[in-house]
């Protein structure tokens, strides 16, 4: 049990960052005679496949973030069946292993309608989808957390309902949920990962490409490994840079 | 539509649904083991310990679970089987312990400080105070680590093995029948996915019951 709530003081930093360092010396010494210069040759293919993980990423959130706020308001101020059939299909989506929802979209869809959807609208759509599902949930989070109270003043001014789901409720529940919204960001771009199977060149499959022409797979997996952690760990730690600020000024 | 399609491959898709609960069931089992001794390890007073804890759970939180499947069977050249069942249990370790330290820390901190000035030792405190105490606050987000198992024992058709999703493609490449054989995995996830939820929830009343 933690009994010292202290901060760490200079010294334990500078330990830590030692020992950081020797751990990362240790793995370049172990690492070191494997072929590297692979990394160098395949360099502007990873780095495609990164660029093409962001702007998955990005886009999907991109779309899915309104579509989002439109689930989550109909959720919770629909007629009751459009709320029932909105957290119906927002549960089921949620339910579903993202890689099925992909499998949906880019074979299932089609098998019924007969016409193929090129690779890079199926992924944007399928990961969207994913997107909207789960950031409906953050949104309806946030929607929840305003205090009645605002809306009930914004109603006695006069406000109609939907100039107080604009200016009052929706404002301040994207405001809360920003640490959330990141978070899913971070989980967008492991899962963009999952592309790989409708056969878009993202990070993961450029790597998995490069090994299977090379074989190289200490080096490579070692990069893969790492782009996915300098990523996503940015965008964790400007999370916990949101949540503190927020906690200061809440 | 052609469901007939679903009673020729009900094997198939019977054999799928097994190796996904065996999957699920030991990664879960893995996961829920690493990630609770390592959130209770997380509660010693050693400085050093408790930050390589957080490294260990960083490193792992923001790295895809696809990546470390691969990784285990491509890398280290493990089984399919065992590179699914172990990269699962690692990947969802981490956050399992993120949520058993959330549950430790919604302890009010003069609870454990009250019972060592009882003249309790350190390890009663932990058992008979803090640890049933975490339960309730850790159990619903282990519940969703348990499902994200599940969901994730997906990516596992990447490197061959031949569960749910699997068979879905198989189904798909065979008859180019992909909508009927989704709706069918699909469901069965579904049901699955809320079988987990609705276990835990019984077990969540009984242990909130005693």
């Amino acid at each position: 049990m933690n009994t010292s709530p202290r901060a760490p003081d200079r010294r334990r930093r500078w330990l830590e960052l030692a020992l950081l360092a020797a751990l990362l010396a240790a793995a370049a010494f172990l690492l070191k005679d494997y072929r590297w210069s692979v990394i160098r040759d395949a360099a502007p293919l990873l780095l495609k496949g990164l660029w093409n993980s962001w702007i998955l990423t990005l886009v999907a959130v991109a779309i899915g973030l309104p579509v989002g706020i439109v689930l989550a308001i109909l959720r919770l101020e629909g007629a009751r069946p459009v709320r029932a059939a909105v957290a119906a299909v927002v549960e089921i989506i949620r339910a579903t292993p993202q890689l099925m929802v992909i499998f949906w979209v880019y074979f299932a869809v089609p098998s019924l309608t007969g016409t193929r959807i090129p690779s890079w609208p199926a992924a944007i759509l399928s990961l969207s989808v994913i997107a909207a599902a789960y950031l409906a949930e953050v949104v309806r989070g946030g929607l929840r957390a305003v205090p009645p109270v605002l809306v009930e003043s914004g109603f006695a001014t006069g406000l109609t309902r939907g100039q107080v789901l604009a200016h009052i409720v929706i404002p301040q529940a994207l405001r809360t949920i920003i640490p959330a919204l990141v978070s899913h960001i971070v989980m967008m771009f492991k899962i963009t990962s999952l592309i790989y199977i409708v056969g878009i060149t993202d990070f993961f499959r450029a790597v998995v490409l490069i090994n299977n022409r090379v074989f190289e797979p200490v080096p490579l997996y070692t990069v893969l490994a790492a782009g996915y952690f300098v990523c996503c760990y940015a965008l964790s730690c400007a999370v916990r840079r949101f949540d503190k600020e927020a906690a200061r000024l809440a | 539509m052609h469901w007939s399609v679903l009673a020729t491959y009900w094997q198939a898709i019977l054999h799928g649904l097994w190796v996904t609960v065996q999957i699920t069931v030991w990664g879960g089992i893995g996961a829920f083991v690493i990630g609770v001794a390592l959130g209770c390890l997380h509660q010693l007073p050693g400085y050093l310990l408790r930050r390589a804890i957080d490294a260990y759970v960083e490193f792992i939180r923001n790295i895809p679970a696809v990546v470390k499947v691969f990784f285990l069977y491509f890398v280290l050249g493990w089984e399919g089987w065992e590179s699914a069942v172990v990269g699962l249990a690692i990947h969802q370790s981490a956050y399992i312990c993120d949520a058993v330290d959330a549950g430790f820390r919604s302890v009010p901190r003069e609870q454990a400080e009250a019972s060592w000035a009882l003249g309790h030792s350190r390890l009663e405190v932990f058992r008979y105070v803090l640890l049933p105490q975490t339960w309730t606050v850790s159990l619903p987000s282990i519940t969703n680590q348990l499902i994200e198992v599940l969901k994730n024992s997906s990516i596992v058709m990447l490197i061959g093995v031949q569960e749910l999703t699997f068979q879905a493609q198989q189904i798909e490449t065979d008859t180019f029948r992909g909508f009927e054989a989704a709706t069918a995995v699909t469901a069965i996830y579904v049901v699955l996915a809320f079988a987990i939820a609705g276990a835990t929830a019984w077990f969540e009343r009984k242990v909130a019951r005693r």
